[in-house]
């Protein structure tokens, strides 16, 4: 295989990966947000301020630290 | 080549610098207005590097809106500056590991661009908030640029991923706060400590001695993720027994997709088991593999589950650090071991062989866990450093070895071990004993031995 067709065709080989990526996260992704259990749960989880993405606890928007309640449910040391 | 430091060493002097400066900045840049107040700084202070570390927000439809900030106003120097973080530390630790820095430039900048792509595939609404981590789509886009194009001669001396993932650890470490084991007291600690360890032991016993997967170090990753904390877990334990670029994919990509599953199905199992929401939150949390899916399908329960779910989650979060440690050990002592080698001390032995970047990462987890106890103030200065600062750019560092393993990864090894489906078995089993051993501890824990009486 010649060098300039191997770069044409990893061109175009990037060119359409890149086309379809575009597509699914500009055009399919929106449309499914429109479906009501994921719009439901999107919605739930903005009101409720959660990022799911989060990979460890310091990426939460809120902070998980002792809750004020557990003391009334829970005897932590007994 | 120049002769330079170990690779190991460097990811040590950099991580460990990074926290001392993330410290120093916010120490230097404290409220002079009730600096121990949690009200006021619920996420502790603030740090004027939180600027220089941006990431691409949330969007829908528009890739273009990840660049504005809630306000709408335009944030694409935050974001600039935080693959100009790539650029720095993979060239400092280019340097301090005997490499050419101008070599280094042209592909470091590239693969920071990668990185930046991967994160606003991620921040699409749906992507995220099904969990599907940043990970999973910097490895995506290294395999495809990867496998699409090759990786050209130019980009090689970037390709540093190990670097990048090991100074991301070292980083990492000043997150994992010892403080946080306690947050529940004793039903979190046995929820947490009793089966979790446990379940990492028998999945990976499982996986060498019945399922006879070939590979220790890929049961042993794929064990940690799913007993401990996903993702985070999969890159500290898989750097610690040295697994493979393409084990360490392998089981972010399980992980990730059973942890989707999961978080849609546990919360209406747990409703029509008609489990108590404080219960089903410890459950969700010792068993959902990754953070931010635990503290989703908690909320979706209630307020009170998803609290409990988000800290014994955090508990979890908080063994990394002695997992990890163990696993190096375990790995430097026994596995590693040369049978015909020079015999020495069992010690010696496993402290030529133990990997030093697990000292720098128990070295921040040990000051920045010292710091906290400190006091109120102490607490929030660190906070403020950690999710202001070090969490961020730990994120951009791993974002940015994911892509170089991406690059990297051969999946014809895997094939094999792909097709016989023996880690997906590995995987299910392990989450299977998972979700009874765990359920079974919340119901004495959280179900009856600790809790109050119900007033009439």
């Amino acid at each position: 295989m010649s060098p300039s067709l191997s770069t044409s065709r990893a061109v175009l080989r990037l060119t359409a990966g890149t086309a379809l990526v575009a597509g699914v996260w500009c055009g399919l992704l929106p449309r499914l947000l429109e479906w009501p259990p994921v719009a439901r749960h999107v919605a739930l989880m903005e009101e409720r301020r959660v990022d799911p993405s989060a990979m460890y606890y310091t990426e939460l928007e809120r902070l998980p630290l002792r809750p004020a309640w557990v003391d009334d449910v829970l005897v932590l040391w007994p | 080549m120049r002769q330079g430091l170990h690779e190991d060493v460097a990811a040590v002097v950099i991580g460990l610098a990074a926290v001392v400066l993330a410290l120093a900045v916010t120490w230097q840049s404290r409220p002079a207005d009730e600096p121990g107040s949690r009200e006021r700084y619920p996420k502790g202070w603030y740090t004027p590097l939180a600027d220089t570390v941006g990431m691409p927000g949330t969007w829908t439809d528009q890739p273009l809106a990840a660049f504005r900030d809630k306000q709408g106003e335009l944030a694409v120097v935050p974001i600039l500056l935080g693959m100009g973080w790539v650029v720095l530390v993979g060239g400092l630790g280019t340097l301090l590991t005997g490499g050419s820095l101008g070599r280094f430039l042209g592909g470091g900048c590239v693969l920071a661009g990668m990185a930046c792509l991967a994160y606003l595939m991620a921040s699409q609404k749906v992507v995220k908030y099904y969990n599907l981590e940043y990970p999973l789509w910097a490895l995506a886009v290294g395999l495809f640029v990867g496998n699409a194009a090759g990786v050209p001669r130019w980009l090689s001396p970037a390709l540093i991923g190990e670097l990048f993932i090991k100074t991301g650890l070292v980083v990492f470490g000043a997150e994992v706060l010892v403080s946080r084991l306690l947050a529940l007291g004793l039903p979190g600690l046995l929820t947490a400590w009793i089966v979790t360890p446990f379940v990492l032991v028998v999945t990976y016993l499982f996986g060498v001695h019945v399922l006879k997967i070939p590979s220790r170090p890929l049961c042993m990753t794929l064990s940690a993720d799913m007993s401990v904390c996903g993702v985070s877990a999969a890159i500290a334990t898989g750097a610690a027994c040295r697994a493979k670029k393409e084990e360490i994919s392998l089981a972010i990509g399980l992980s990730l997709f059973f942890t989707v599953i999961m978080m849609v199905a546990m919360p209406p199992v747990i409703r029509a088991m008609g489990l108590d929401p404080i219960l089903g939150g410890a459950w969700i949390g010792g068993t959902i593999d990754a953070t931010g899916a635990v503290v989703a399908a908690g909320e979706s329960l209630g307020k009170e589950a998803g609290e409990v779910a988000a800290t014994v989650k955090m508990i979890q979060n908080s063994m990394i650090g002695l997992i990890a440690f163990a696993v190096a050990a375990y790995w430097a002592g026994w596995i590693d071991r040369d049978p015909n080698g020079p015999r020495g001390t069992l010690a010696g032995e496993a402290w030529r062989r133990f990997p030093r970047f697990i000292l720098g990462f128990l070295a921040a987890s040990l000051l920045c866990s010292w710091l906290h106890s400190q006091g109120p103030e102490q607490a929030l200065w660190v906070e403020g450093a950690t999710t202001g600062f070090t969490a961020k750019l730990r994120g951009w560092l791993f974002c940015t070895g994911f892509v170089c393993m991406g690059l990297q990864t051969n999946f014809r090894e895997l094939a094999p071990l792909l097709v016989s489906g023996r880690p997906v078995v590995l995987y299910l089993a392990g989450q299977a004993l998972n979700l009874a051993l765990t359920l079974a501890m919340a119901s004495l824990t959280f179900g009856w031995l600790f809790r109050k009486a119900v007033e009439p």
